[in-house]
């Protein structure tokens, strides 16, 4: 099996066919993460894939609470090698709303977001991580749609967006919903840049 | 999956809660069994540590 080392993390990769391989969209969201998260935080990401950044704060930091959700069951296996305690589900769809203690202060999200049509669909489970709808931004707006419900009063999330998702229409969303709206972290890839935008509710 | 993990679980068709069937554990987790929403009338999988909150016809 195919290891690789990232701040003090050695992260455990799938099958390159089923699973995403971290790039450097994972690495900037992680990076981002490791700012924000501090200890004693009950932290959430979704759709952790091969459990990259979940496993790079856990090795980073003390005495957090960290679990993670995964629609695709070679990446949720992945992700349970690397210690990251998964829940295989479509995005929020098997955690609970009931108890307001049991919600997050941070909730970490990097989605499919390249524009795809029917024919440019990958087959398979992977199809997951990259499809983002026509619009790029389908599976985020389902996620903040929902993400209000899981965080505790004065939470926040973390997204990773691309250049190709569109920062305006993501950020007015965003404030729709009730969020201050900041970019936290940008890099510029080939025919993208890549962002991490940071939603903290007031 | 660790047994504290019951607490931010739920069906997800209904969002309600359910009973945890322990069929393999070790110190540390559940290993299989099944969670039980006794509103759907519907089990879900837990196999290797890892519980399967799918609804079914997207299961597997």
């Amino acid at each position: 099996m195919v290891e690789i080392e990232y701040k003090k993390a050695r992260i455990r990769l799938g099958n390159t066919d089923l699973v995403y391989e971290p790039a450097e969209d994972s690495f900037l969201l992680a990076d981002a993460a490791l700012k924000e998260a501090k200890p004693g935080m009950h932290i959430l990401e979704i759709g952790t894939g091969s459990g990259f950044v979940s496993a790079v704060l856990l090795a980073n930091l003390k005495e957090i609470c960290l679990v993670a959700t995964e629609i695709n069951p070679h990446a949720a296996r992945c992700a349970k090698t690397n210690a990251v305690e998964v829940i295989r589900t479509d995005l929020f769809k098997g955690l609970t709303t009931r108890c307001p203690e049991t919600r997050f202060d941070l909730i970490l999200f990097n989605p499919p977001y390249l524009p795809t049509s029917e024919e440019e669909k990958v087959p398979g489970w992977l199809n997951y991580a990259f499809d983002g709808g026509t619009s790029g931004r389908e599976t985020l707006n389902r996620f903040l749609d929902e993400v209000r419900d899981y965080l505790k009063p004065g939470g926040e999330i973390l997204v990773l967006i691309s250049s190709i998702t569109g920062l305006d229409a993501v950020k007015e969303k965003m404030e729709k919903i009730g969020f201050a709206v900041n970019v936290v972290a940008r890099k510029k890839v080939s025919f993208e840049e890549l962002m991490v935008v940071r939603g903290k509710l007031f | 999956m660790k047994k504290n993990l019951m607490d931010i679980l739920a069906c997800p068709i209904c969002k309600g809660d359910l009973i945890l069937n322990v069929v393999e554990e070790n110190e540390e987790e559940v290993i299989s069994g099944t969670l039980y929403c006794p509103v759907c009338k519907e089990h879900y999988p837990i196999d290797e540590g890892i519980p399967n909150l799918l609804p079914p016809d997207l299961r597997n």
